[in-house]
């Protein structure tokens, strides 16, 4: 552990607060993070975090850098540390140039390794003075301020923005505990040995978490209607767009369970609105009994899942990526769907517009899955990173008045599951004048009436699946790609490992291991990988589940074994550690 | 909308399968005069049934329909209607549909007093599974599944709309065409969760709550008795009165605020813009 300080790829800062439930982590970390993104810094962050409102340990992480930051590491240089649990649950992430900032007047006796510097700042008195003990983690971000030659004022901004609402006396109290916080520490400590030095660029980032990005690709994508049941890690995607969808005409509603969050959704998308439900992989196994209905009754839907740590209640507040085969193949009989998987918290904003257009141009559910690291992570990006120009929207055959006559049949009905080449069918929504027809999970004839006549119902089985196969031909299912592309070690992921993946490459290098990454954002349908593995020496497939649910379905595909890194400890991957998996893995043999 | 709607624009050319004699013809017959008596049709009416028997009936008729997962029907139906405040929402179940497997959504429709029209053809059995016992059969019903009668008391579908806040309760008869009709007119026009218990006799697997029994035992709140539905002590009492069977409009709360006015949800959400909205810049700038 020692050696940590010195493994320094991104010139970065890793800061921490940390305490009890309830102790305000959560809007003090975030604070730091947006005065560091106001000074051009950029900010990844990750939350350690309970399911209960108050007591248990909680922590907000901040990886900062002046170069773009994609995942946590091992490493901790500055700790806020509210409690003693702060302290023992990070001695891993702490070495000998860490700095813990506490206070020595609460009722607890900090025990800290001798060989880190303890920096004993009376937070509460100094809040106190400032106006309230209240803002004691105000002072405590002065002193990290101090500590790391990080102008304060950087702070101002983000306090007028938590507080400004409660005031400009609240704002000015907010600001003078953390100038208290910094003063005394410069007054009372010499802590230019320790070598931290902030770094500002003129840079201005925003700074947004993976459901922020959803919620907001959902509005820029056109979304109008959405129904959903409070879960985490999902929730705040309908707490977004609470705030906002009225303001384009949209309602969110807050339904009784999941089964009538997704019939809400399907009733809004089949009356026209572009519709969407967000969960958790337990609130999909409860939305799997419609999704079948879904996708036989041919209605556009995005259906978000945010996983978490299965099965069952499992670690309702932890890492997982354990519901790819439930997006694949959930619910009986065979449902056409699209998968798509969002890599990064940019592309979590991008897939959902895509998300929406390709339920509407195939008339299809499409699975956008997420999952709880990137929900909860926090992270910076230029605004021009989600340029709302490049916005498409493609809402297919959508048919209106004049073009009804074309799709009906001789006697005047409307065939809106018309057997067609493509295997799309023409769409016309309540209100359109001669175009009123009914749709059902039974199988049906082209005009949705239900039917068990052989042809009938083999031509619809075969258009819903066609479908799939002319978006496969006419839609862009390409991976993304990262490090060496001629390296004879390739590494291929899904989802929100590709952060942490792109920062490995650099312990990698160092150490001479020349890789390539593979970053799949799309699970069906999904590129073909077999030329990019027969050209590889060794293959590993990235996850976080025990089983290796996309390492299996690689296998299929490509008919050959690769090598698997999988954790399901509750955890994401962090570069460094991830960086030694695979120098580990890449030794061992390839599996029989 | 046009004026010269007749009910049977509102049939389709599909033969029902349903067996000669089902309470569900009339209790069709009735929803689709009213529809045409409140100046809908078919283009703008959305139908929405679950499974059972009762969910046949999105294939009878001629509108926007979507024949859903058994119990779900409220919701699909809350969905269209909060999309499109323009569109006329019927919904259409039985009492196993909307009672059992739906009751929980059956509860928060009413709660939410969405501006439409729900229609249970109450047979008190499971008729398309070949008679079993349903949430609505008496505790002494013989059944396949309950050869001794299910032992347990009948779901009171009234009384659970009343504890839930309806604000527009109803039961009407298949067979009295012409009550039956009037009572659904009632609830479409009704501002807010229009809810109807129809009583649809099953006249293959229920041999006790037959069309004579109907006739013989319902009382008419309306022609019978002066009952008035804006009383709600009234209403409690009829609901609640387990010696006799009401046909008529119970309840109907004057103040009524449905959902669409109490959330100012009144847009048409099938338009949008062709591109991300023009002030679309602005949701991202909210994060710095």
């Amino acid at each position: 552990m020692g050696g940590k300080a010195h493994h320094n790829m991104a010139e970065d800062l890793n800061w921490a607060v940390g305490g009890e439930a309830g102790d305000g982590i959560d809007s003090t970390g975030k604070i730091f993070a947006q005065a560091l993104a106001r000074a051009g810094r950029h900010v990844f962050t990750s939350k350690d975090f309970a399911s209960r409102i108050r007591g248990g340990y909680t922590a907000y992480k901040i990886r900062t850098s002046v170069d773009k930051v994609q995942s946590v590491v091992d490493r901790l240089d500055i700790l806020v540390a509210l409690t003693q649990r702060t302290i023992d649950e990070n001695l891993d992430e702490l070495h000998e140039g860490s700095a813990i900032i506490y206070d020595g007047e609460r009722s607890w006796e900090a025990e800290i390794p001798d060989e880190m510097t303890a920096v004993d700042v009376p937070l509460k008195s100094l809040a106190e003075e400032a106006g309230g003990a209240i803002m004691r983690n105000i002072v405590a971000l002065g002193a990290a301020c101090e500590i790391t030659g990080f102008d304060v004022e950087y702070l101002d901004e983000a306090l007028e923005k938590r507080f400004g609402g409660k005031g400009s006396k609240i704002v000015e109290n907010n600001k003078a505990a953390a100038r208290a916080g910094q003063e005394y520490v410069r007054e009372n400590y010499d802590l230019d040995h320790l070598g931290y030095n902030i770094e500002t660029t003129d840079n201005d980032y925003v700074l947004l978490n993976g459901n922020e990005a959803i919620g907001m690709g959902a509005l820029a994508a056109g979304c109008r209607f959405y129904a959903g049941y409070p879960i985490t890690p999902a929730t705040s995607i309908m707490e977004y767009l609470t705030e906002r969808i009225e303001d384009y005409g949209g309602h969110v509603v807050q339904a009784e369970d999941e089964l009538s969050a997704i019939n809400m959704s399907l009733g809004a998308a089949r009356a026209g609105a572009r519709s969407m439900t967000a969960t958790s992989g337990a609130g999909v196994d409860l939305m799997t009994e419609t999704f079948g209905l879904v996708a036989t009754s041919e209605t556009p839907l995005v259906i978000a899942d945010v996983q978490r740590s299965g099965p069952s209640t499992g670690m309702p507040t932890k890492q997982e990526q354990g519901d790819l085969n439930m997006a694949l193949y959930g619910g009986h009989g065979e449902v056409p769907r699209f998968v798509v998987a969002p890599t990064s918290i940019t592309e979590c904003f991008w897939k959902t517009v895509e998300a929406f257009n390709l339920a509407e141009k195939y008339q299809t559910p499409v699975f956008l899955i997420s999952d709880l690291a990137m929900s909860v992570t926090e992270q910076t990006f230029p605004p021009e990173a989600f340029d709302m120009d490049e916005v498409e929207i493609d809402r297919g055959k959508l048919v209106d008045e004049d073009e009804v006559d074309e799709w009906l049949d001789s006697q005047g009905r409307f065939r809106a599951h018309a057997v067609t080449d493509d295997g799309v069918s023409p769409r016309a929504i309540p209100g359109t004048t001669d175009a009123a027809h009914m749709s059902t999970g039974l199988e049906h004839d082209e005009l949705g009436r239900r039917t068990e006549e052989e042809d009938e119902r083999v031509h619809q089985v075969d258009k819903r699946n066609r479908k799939v196969e002319t978006a496969r031909a006419e839609e862009d299912w390409d991976y993304r790609e990262f490090g060496d592309a001629d390296a004879d070690n390739l590494i291929i992921s899904w989802g929100s490992n590709e952060g942490a993946l792109v920062e490995a490459l650099d312990y990698l290098e160092a150490d001479g291991i020349d890789v390539r990454v593979i970053s799949v954002p799309y699970i069906f349908p999904r590129p073909d990988l077999t030329e990019e593995i027969e050209a590889a020496d060794d293959t590993i497939v990235v996850e976080c589940n025990a089983t290796g649910q996309f390492a299996d379905v690689i296998e299929h595909d490509v008919l050959t074994r690769v090598k698997r890194i999988n954790k399901y400890t509750g955890v994401r991957f962090k570069a460094d550690e991830l960086a030694d998996d695979i120098t580990e893995k890449l030794s061992e043999e390839v599996p029989a | 909308m046009s004026s010269d709607v007749r009910f049977t624009d509102f049939k389709s050319d599909k033969q029902p399968t349903w067996c000669p004699g089902c309470g569900d013809f009339g209790t069709m017959n009735g929803m689709m005069k009213a529809l045409a008596n409140t100046g809908n049709d078919p283009d703008n009416t959305f139908v929405v049934a679950g499974i059972g028997c009762s969910g046949k009936i999105g294939t009878y008729m001629h509108s926007y329909a979507l024949h859903g997962v058994h119990g779900r029907a409220l919701p699909v139906g809350t969905g269209v209607k909060m999309a499109r405040p323009d569109i006329e929402v019927m919904v259409a179940g039985g009492d196993g549909d909307g009672y059992s497997i739906g009751a929980g959504h059956f509860v928060h429709a009413v709660r939410r007093n969405v501006d439409m029209t729900y229609c249970v053809m109450d047979n008190r059995i499971y008729g398309l599974t070949k008679g079993q016992a349903s949430p609505t059969s008496r505790s002494d019903f013989e059944t396949s599944t309950t050869p001794e009668g299910p032992k347990q008391p009948p779901v009171n579908p009234l009384a659970l709309a009343l504890a839930s806040g309806a604000s527009f309760i109803a039961q009407s008869f298949s067979s009295d065409a012409m009550r039956h009709a009037e009572i659904v007119q009632k609830a479409i026009e009704h501002d807010g969760f229009g809810f109807v218990n129809v009583f649809s006799p099953c006249v293959t697997f229920n041999d006790v709550d037959t069309y004579d029994y109907f006739r013989d035992s319902l009382v008419d709140l309306q022609e019978d008795e002066e009952h008035d539905p804006t009383d709600y002590e009234a209403a409690k009492e009829v609901i609640l009165d387990a010696d006799k069977e009401y046909q008529g409009v119970m309840y109907q709360d004057e103040n009524s605020v449905p959902y669409h006015e109490q959330h100012g949800v009144t847009e048409d959400m099938s338009e949008i813009p062709d591109g991300a909205p023009e002030d679309a810049m602005d949701l991202v700038r909210e994060f710095y």
